[in-house]
């Protein structure tokens, strides 16, 4: 039977101590209670971004907090969120002269303990704004008021977003084109094998021969609907489609992240990335950037994620600023 | 009048532990049962703490305690209620700071959870003891208003919270989180009221909520 190797106790805080202990020169740990903070910002930027969630997800959010990115993360326990002290904390810690843009993936759990800090921010005078990720188009229901859950994009929110806070921008316009760029990134995933259960060991649920799990998120849980699987081509070609039918009509030019559930290889991975370049070049859209690897995953759970985000012009060159984290890999200089 | 913080608070500390039993059961109904547990607990740790900072508002001291260290939603959303009281009295120690840290405080809880009137949640008891005193009322109307908005819970169905998974089987008993927060009034009201025999319309409003001795007892 499978297991993770995970301490029985403290699990999360002895991996944040971990990540602390190897990037000693990028982030500092806080234990009491428990987040990230970096250790340097550039000068220019007002705002403090933090973002935070379930643990499971790593490297989101703690290994995307140093320059360039977020200047607080906040862990809770494997998928289960943080509690509005950490997020208080770690929001004051990381204020700047404009206050708090808080990152949060649509969950109930962090969207309540999120506005539960902004609560206490605000009554201690410092200005609090919320971008809502919420890109996994297998929960775009009307039936339900929860919406669709965040999923990985908010990796691409959380890069663009802090490039943008890097140029000075103000509070409001930065909790703008947060919204903005949540509002044009959508995913979907897929999945053969559930991940481990934490401390229990074995496979979290079974899935029979020759079936894929279409539209998991990122929580572990079963997705809407359990499929025949079809192929390789056919399945890529379907999500590609699917994701580009959620953006806007309009769009010629996409970022895209291929984004590994926890089990899946980055040979896997890039051959994804193939065919979704030649679908989308079938369909007449660009590419204007590209992440892929393992960033936002459900433990160790076997499948991936397609994001793709409508590029807008001056967006390109936030993508492509530099960053210095412990996780978000070094992206390329065209010009 | 100014308000005593610390005699309202204990006031509350006492009443939620007579009502433990009821509120446990309630939350059974809805819940996983632990809203009377989380409620008395918190209050606890503000009784020790008011002792061991003896200059610090009431208020301050349970919105610290209830945002930091009470488990479940419940007990951060009144903490929230308690943080907005303890600002609006630090402004103005009166009816009127009273009466302004309760509409914050239902404002504040309003943002965080999204519940509306009739969502069958604590805003079932705020909402109308906040109208009450927005319309001049006293400590005593409030307390009516707060009492019979969490008995009117009873007929409604969950639409926020956990008591939404559980549909219509929770129809007949009132939200536990209303009757939690409908206290804080009553304890108010208590403290306020020199004759004992003018609680008798608010015990009345109250029954099936406030255990029948409670009227008995000391702050």
């Amino acid at each position: 039977m499978n297991r993770l190797f995970l301490p029985e106790h403290a699990a999360v805080e002895q991996s944040l101590r971990g990540l602390a202990l190897a990037h000693p020169h990028l982030i500092r740990l806080h234990q009491q209670p428990l987040y990230i903070t970096a250790r340097h910002r550039h000068a220019a930027r007002r705002v403090g971004l933090v973002s935070g969630g379930g643990s499971g997800h790593e490297p989101l959010h703690c290994g995307f907090v140093g320059q360039g990115m977020l200047d607080a993360a906040v862990p809770g326990r494997v998928f289960a969120s943080p509690h509005n002290r950490q997020v208080y904390e770690a929001s004051r810690a990381a204020a700047g002269p404009d206050g708090v843009l808080h990152i949060v993936k649509n969950y109930t759990g962090d969207r309540i303990n999120f506005r539960i800090a902004a609560e206490r921010l605000r009554a201690d005078g410092i200005a609090v704004r919320r971008v809502l990720v919420d890109d996994d188009i297998a929960t775009d229901s009307a039936e339900t008021a929860t919406g669709r859950r965040g999923t990985a994009a908010t990796v691409t929110v959380e890069k663009l977003l802090g490039a943008a806070a890097d140029q000075g921008t103000r509070l409001d316009d930065l909790a703008a084109l947060g919204t903005h760029i949540a509002s044009a990134s959508r995913s979907i995933a897929v999945a053969a094998r559930a991940q481990t259960a934490p401390f229990r060991g074995g496979e979290a649920f079974q899935l029979t021969d020759g079936t894929l799990e279409y539209g998991v998120g990122i929580h572990g849980e079963r997705a809407a609907s359990t499929e025949a699987d079809t192929g390789f081509e056919p399945l890529v070609d379907r999500m590609t489609q699917q994701v580009l039918a959620a953006l806007p009509p309009d769009t010629a030019r996409v970022l895209v992240l291929v984004g590994g559930l926890g089990a899946t290889t980055l040979l896997e991975l890039y051959a994804v990335y193939t065919q979704v370049c030649a679908r989308l070049a079938e369909d007449g859209v660009d590419v204007a950037g590209r992440l892929v690897g393992t960033f936002a995953p459900a433990l160790d759970m076997s499948g991936f994620s397609l994001s793709l985000t409508a590029m807008h012009d001056t967006w390109i060159d936030l993508w492509n600023s530099p960053t210095r984290t412990p996780a978000f890999p070094v992206t390329e200089f065209p010009r | 009048m100014s308000i005593d913080q610390r005699r309202l608070m204990r006031t509350y500390a006492h009443s939620v532990h007579m009502a433990h039993n009821t509120l446990t059961a309630l939350d059974q109904l809805s819940g996983d049962g632990d809203f009377g547990d989380n409620l008395c607990e918190g209050l606890d740790q503000v009784t020790t703490a008011l002792d061991a900072a003896p200059t610090e508002p009431a208020f301050t001291i349970a919105a610290r305690v209830f945002l930091d260290e009470v488990g479940g939603t419940s007990g951060p959303l009144i903490g929230l209620l308690f943080q907005e009281i303890a600002h609006a009295l630090a402004d103005h120690n009166s009816e009127a700071g009273w009466a302004a840290g309760v509409r914050e405080g239902l404002a504040a809880i309003q943002r965080v959870g999204e519940a509306q009137a009739g969502d069958r949640t604590m805003v079932d008891a705020l909402l109308p003891a906040s109208d009450a005193l927005a319309a001049g009322g006293d400590a005593h109307a409030s307390a009516l208003a707060a009492l019979n908005g969490a008995k009117a819970t009873a007929s409604l169905r969950a639409r926020r919270g956990r008591a939404s998974y559980v549909g219509e089987r929770v129809l007949g008993a009132p939200d536990p989180g209303a009757v939690g927060v409908a206290l804080l009034f009553w304890s108010r009201a208590k403290v306020m009221e020199q004759e004992p025999g003018v609680l008798a319309d608010i015990l009345s409003a109250g029954q099936g909520l406030i255990p029948a001795d409670l009227d008995m007892q000391g702050g």
